[in-house]
């Protein structure tokens, strides 16, 4: 078990209750997204996975130790948890994307050499060595998440949580994105947890997923489980991914003969099309 | 991103100039040494000189578009003029140049003080242009780097290097406010366009003190520990150009003797 986190709460300074007893696990490999809407609570839930937030009651285990918060062991913990800001401008603070991406290795102890590979090779992962001698503020939006990417990726993580990974993207930077981080799970291994309220990305994204709604748990599952419950998602203030809704629509409206699990991706729908015509895919 | 912006234009030559890749050591130790002979000296001619040599430089060497050059001296040297008048019209003693007579007054205009406004001016333009060629010749990381190498302060230089990265954030949140009112007309009028510019100066404010406690976190996030470590390769400076600023600075030390001897100003 990566993560378990027991009867997690946690309230603000102004009296606000943020996170209200929750309780879930991690395994390692997973790719785990936490799905709410605005105020819901997944940023501050996010924030004790890495130790920027000490609970107000309950505990957060890694690898089956609870946490503690002396500078140490957060030191420790953050060596194998990277964290990725929503704004990339809160994290890149260095005059140039290099420095930017060594500030994690020099903070391990990597000496200039070794620093100096883990910085090609993370920069390489995320397509960006061509920008290592630019200052930040030349970067588009995306360039700046995939060097903050390259920032968490410099310290070899065996996770890496990320607030909103895909907000205020272009179509195209958010699958660029998405893709990067599909193929650091799959190759590297990297256990990938993030929170967003992007729905139509989540069947791509995720094994698992949380709906959190007024900082509790209302619902855990794989995106299957938890999209064929409708009435959950409205209540939760979602939706289905759009593909979804649309098969959701003919079923119902048009009593199309469409199967009770609806498609969740443009693949899925595809074949759940393909099926009804009853002809073969063009491969 | 203001990519237009005048401050974002000489960050972009700093870092593309074709004098980029040159040791910051060797460009600090000539721009450095030259500003320091040139303001200790009130020689016209030295002063002059060390004018010409450094824009020079600035203009062939590295390559830095002689508009933009001349666009960055124009508003110093607007301030300077005023101060120069000032200077030829209230000061020096001595040999009379003019006398005017004014509003029942005689005015005095000194020989002297008019020398004193020209040096001035030649001196302060000598210094600007040292300063201009290392401003947009080396970049802001190598120079901390190079401040960290001589001892200067950690402190001041961490400070440096974290004010310098978010002067771009904030130029970009300030103009982004100041689109925001202009299109609410919140710059019609001089006093609206007080008002509007006391509101996003004590808006930026807060928006610092919350990016400070952001940064830091995300700073935390990545195992800070309370020094900032940062990667030191720089181009090592070559021996021959250090011992031709050195000739060229003992040139200039000459030119001074020369012109104090002879009695050019």
């Amino acid at each position: 078990m990566l993560f378990r986190l027991e009867k997690l709460s946690y309230c603000y300074s102004d009296g606000t209750l943020a996170l209200n007893e929750v309780s879930l696990s991690i395994t390692k490999g997973e790719r785990i997204a936490f799905l709410g809407i605005n105020g819901s609570g997944k940023t501050t839930l996010l924030n004790h996975l890495n130790g920027i937030l000490k609970p107000t009651s309950g505990t957060v285990y890694y690898e089956d130790t609870p946490l503690e918060y002396n500078t140490k062991s957060l030191l420790s913990l953050r060596k194998k948890v990277g964290f990725i800001f929503q704004d990339p401008n809160d994290q890149l603070f260095a005059p140039t994307v290099k420095q930017d991406v060594a500030f994690g290795p020099l903070n391990l102890g990597y000496n200039q050499h070794e620093t100096r590979k883990l910085v090609d090779q993370a920069l390489k992962t995320v397509g960006m060595n061509e920008f290592a001698e630019k200052p930040p503020h030349f970067l588009s939006l995306g360039q700046k998440k995939r060097v903050a990417l390259a920032g968490v990726l410099a310290m070899q993580p065996e996770a890496i949580i990320m607030d909103e990974p895909t907000a205020n993207l272009d179509p195209i930077a958010t699958s660029e994105i998405l893709h990067l981080l599909l193929r650091l799970n799959k190759d590297a291994g990297i256990t990938l947890i993030l929170a967003t309220h992007d729905v139509d990305m989540v069947p791509l994204f995720a094994t698992r997923l949380y709906i959190l709604n007024k900082g509790k748990i209302v619902s855990e599952g794989t995106p299957k489980e938890i999209f064929s419950n409708v009435e959950l998602i409205r209540n939760a203030n979602l939706r289905s991914p759009r593909i979804t809704h649309l098969f959701e629509v003919l079923k119902k409206e048009d009593n199309l003969p469409i199967d009770d699990q609806l498609p969740l991706t443009i693949s899925e729908a595809r074949k759940e099309i393909l099926k009804m015509l009853k002809k073969q895919p063009n491969s | 991103m203001e990519h237009s912006h005048f401050y974002a234009q000489i960050d972009r030559y700093a870092y593309t100039n074709a004098l980029a890749k040159c040791s910051p050591i060797t460009k600090g130790f000539f721009a450095v040494s030259a500003l320091l002979i040139s303001v200790s000296s009130s020689s016209a001619l030295l002063s002059a000189t060390i004018f010409l040599i450094t824009t020079i430089v600035t203009l062939y060497v590295a390559k830095i578009p002689f508009h933009f050059y001349f666009d960055m001296f124009t508003l110093p040297t607007i301030m300077l003029m005023l101060s120069c008048l000032f200077i030829a019209l209230f000061f020096g003693y001595g040999e009379k140049l003019a006398e005017i007579g004014m509003l029942g007054f005689t005015w005095v205009i000194f020989k002297n003080g008019v020398t004193l406004s020209i040096t001035t001016f030649l001196r302060v333009e000598s210094a600007l242009s040292c300063l201009f060629f290392l401003v947009l010749t080396t970049s802001i990381t190598d120079i901390f780097i190079t401040l960290r190498k001589i001892k200067v302060p950690k402190t001041i230089v961490e400070l440096s290097l974290l004010i310098y990265r978010y002067i771009f954030v904030f130029l970009e949140v300030s103009a982004k406010m100041n689109t925001a009112q202009t299109l609410r007309l919140g710059n019609s009028g001089f006093i609206n366009r007080i008002r509007a510019i006391a509101l996003v100066a004590g808006n930026l404010f807060i928006r610092t003190l919350e990016q400070g406690e952001r940064t830091f976190i995300a700073m935390n996030a990545r195992g800070y520990d309370g020094n900032l470590h940062v990667l030191e390769d720089l181009p090592k400076p070559t021996k021959i150009a250090l011992i031709g600023i050195a000739l060229f600075d003992a040139a200039m030390l000459v030119l001074i003797i020369l012109t104090i001897s002879i009695g050019v100003i």
